[in-house]
């Protein structure tokens, strides 16, 4: 059956080709300000996510994943004779200086972890694998960070200042996109990596002159002169985290309250927590949600009065028409039903493109900028809502229009 | 005859009389039956004011007419002189000042607005002098769209808007767009669209006026052998002296008044 609404649509193609552009412009728009936003949010917790221990112990002091204060090791031990617990392993956070081949330096941020454990590191290799950092100085890292970093390849050494490194594996979605280059490496590496960069001037006075072994603070050895072994931990040295595998059907809620009273200094906080805790500090530290927000809000406005624009002209010009309907005994409704159809059409077809488009641009900037645009099924079902919503919003100024059309008009030559 | 002088009763609802007797009663119902069986159309009294206070123009002043069953009336009158009006009026399409309209025996000034629309729609089939067709659908579209209204749909639809079109010459032209055809083959798509849902009203304004003289005659002995062939009552509005051989009751309008 013919139906009115479809061709008048394609009656203008090109009035509707602007009217899909408007369409697409605004989705698009939506669609990758949430979908940053999204990815963001996301990306700031994925190490929290991709572990698969159901507690963090952390500090008391915590403010979210990356800043909190250190625990001795011993929390550790401690903690895996708290009955509930079947697992336990150390996490050892430490910001880091990375020196490039070329002398630049970058912030780097090294994340010790047991490379045997089963908690943490579950990563998705490009190349290498996890058991490669339990060599001495090595580590991996998201390949995202190999252009700021400034490495092309596995093999390949710069310095996490002052000890020479190597990098031995690299990952993917394992990077956050609010914080320096994250660096995955054994405990022990972790440990040495972290302690070096104090006190390393190695600067005495001399005859009241301050006098300086390596001014810069890096060390003197070459990067083909071999390094003395990173040292075994002993209880006393600092740790981030302890995380928590719990016995099979344990009250997380109660184990929380058991380590917390076992290990004094800490709060444990459920994965949940954690993922909850990190990415509100990010969202409302960077006001990135309002930013975001903002732009999808001017992209909604956008689309509302493109398609207000397109659909309001497209009735004015058919104004003849409807008013024959009405004057033929059409209900207001029947003629409501082809201008929402008519906007439906547009909501669908500037949808299908815009999302193709964004998915594709999602592809592209995650491959090239390590920049997440996370479009997840709920998203883009509650856009294409936004998009049916607000094309079917536009259609009531056109409808208003042609409910106080007089059908006297149909006379009027 | 102007409006005071109706006989009022044949058109109060006996509830309103006071205690009327049965046999009041019995002649009321068989006055109303009587004048509403044998006329399609009566207008009684009709008046039609534009505006209000110093602006306002008075375009009909009491207008009578009955158009019997089956008849072709025509409507003519110079321009300005309310035609059109008066044809909307009798059309249910605007609401006379004054005055009631019945239609195949119903009064239609009086009821809503949704009421009016659905009489319109099951018993009025619509001719313009503009044609007023979505440029957009093809011939058989357009039709289809008036038998959709009319709940009917799908291939019942589909071959129904193809015979209507057969009906009025156009069979070889159901995919035509409008823009496609000439404007007495617009007509002919506009007046299969009339016939859709088969009414037993037709209301024209200026059917021939924007068509030469060629495609008119075609459109005026189309109408005529549709109307007479299933006893459609006809109301045409017409400056086309040509219709007057078609029609079977010319009445003129001027200034409001109709003098015949
Ligand atoms: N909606 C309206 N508001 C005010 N005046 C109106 C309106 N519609 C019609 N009129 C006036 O009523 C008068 C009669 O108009 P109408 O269209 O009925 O004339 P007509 O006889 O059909 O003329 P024509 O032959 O030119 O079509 C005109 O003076 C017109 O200006
Ligand atoms: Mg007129």
């Amino acid at each position: 059956m013919a139906s009115i609404a479809r061709k008048n649509l394609f009656e203008d193609i090109p009035r509707f080709l602007v009217a899909q552009a408007g369409i697409m412009f605004a989705v698009s728009l939506v669609t990758i300000q949430v979908g940053i936003l999204d990815g963001f949010g996301r990306s700031t917790t994925r190490l929290i996510e991709q572990s698969d221990a159901d507690l963090w112990v952390g500090a008391q002091e915590m403010l979210h994943l990356e800043v909190t204060l250190p625990i001795p090791l011993d929390r550790l031990l401690q903690a895996r004779k708290v009955k509930g617990v079947q697992r336990a392993e150390a996490l050892m956070n430490r910001t880091v200086v990375w020196l490039d081949s070329s002398d630049r330096i970058v912030p780097a941020r090294v994340w010790g972890f047991n490379p045997e454990g089963q908690l943490f590191g579950q990563f998705k290799f490009v190349s290498g694998a996890i058991a490669d950092v339990k060599q001495p100085y090595t580590f991996i890292t998201d390949r995202s960070n190999l252009a700021s970093l400034n490495l092309n390849q596995v093999n390949d050494v710069g310095r996490i200042v002052p000890f020479k490194a190597k990098l031995v594996g690299l990952t993917e979605y394992t990077q956050s996109m609010s914080s320096s280059a994250s660096l995955f490496t054994s405990l022990e590496n972790a440990n040495a990596f972290g302690g070096g960069n104090s006190n390393s001037l190695n600067c005495v006075i001399q005859a009241d002159q301050v006098q300086c072994l390596n001014p810069n603070g890096l060390a003197a050895t070459a990067l083909d002169q071999p390094q003395t072994p990173p040292r075994r931990l002993n209880p006393a040295d600092p740790i981030t985290y302890v995380l928590v595998k719990a016995e099979p059907g344990t009250d997380l809620q109660a184990l929380k309250r058991d380590l917390e009273a076992a290990l004094p200094g800490t709060r444990a906080h459920t994965k949940a927590e954690m993922t909850e805790i990190t990415r509100t500090y990010w969202r409302e530290r960077t006001g990135i949600g309002f930013i975001l927000g903002l732009g999808a809000t001017v992209g909604v406005v956008v689309g509302m009065v493109v398609v207000s624009q397109i659909l309001y002209s497209s009735v004015s010009d058919h104004i003849k028409e409807f008013g024959t309907l009405k004057a033929m005994g059409a209900s207001d409704w029947v003629i409501y039903r082809v201008i929402t159809e008519q906007a439906l059409w547009m909501a669908i077809l500037g949808y299908i493109p815009s999302m193709a488009l964004c998915l594709g641009l999602g592809v592209w900037t995650v491959a090239a900028k390590g920049i997440v645009i996370l479009i997840t099924p709920v998203t883009a079902i509650a856009i294409l809502g936004v998009t049916v919503v607000m094309c079917v919003g536009s259609a009531l100024f056109a409808i208003q229009k042609v409910t106080h059309v007089d059908p006297a008009i149909v006379f009027k030559a | 005859m102007t409006a005071s002088q109706i006989n009022i009763a044949d058109f109060v609802s006996p509830s309103t009389c006071a205690t009327p007797s049965t046999e009041d009663l019995a002649r009321w119902q068989r006055g109303v039956l009587e004048r509403t069986a044998r006329q399609a159309v009566v207008a009684q009294g009709v008046e039609m004011t534009f505006g209000s206070g110093a602006v306002s123009s008075t375009v009909l002043q009491g207008v009578n007419l009955e158009i019997p069953y089956g008849e072709i009336q025509l409507l003519m009158g110079p321009s300005g002189s309310g035609k059109t009006t008066l044809l909307s009026i009798l059309a249910g399409i605007l609401t006379p000042t004054a005055g009631q309209v019945h239609l195949l025996g119903q009064e239609i000034t009086g009821m809503s607005k949704e009421a009016l629309a659905n009489f319109r729609l099951n018993n009025i089939g619509f001719i313009f002098q503009g044609f007023n067709l979505f440029p957009a659908l093809t011939a058989a579209e357009n039709v289809e769209v008036a038998l959709r209204m009319k709940g009917i749909r799908g291939k019942v639809a589909k071959q129904e808007a193809q015979d209507l079109l057969r009906q009025v010459g156009l069979g070889d032209r159901l995919t035509f767009l409008p823009r496609d055809l000439s404007g007495g083959q617009k007509q002919r798509v506009a007046i299969a669209r009339a016939l859709a849902g088969n009414p037993r009203l037709i209301m024209a304004d200026e059917p021939t006026a924007s068509l030469d003289s060629h495609s008119g005659h075609t459109v005026i002995e189309l109408l005529r052998d549709l109307a007479k062939e299933s006893n459609r009552t006809v109301l045409m509005v017409t400056h086309d002296p040509r219709l007057v051989d078609v029609a079977d009751r010319v009445t003129h309008l001027e200034d409001g008044i109709l003098v015949s």
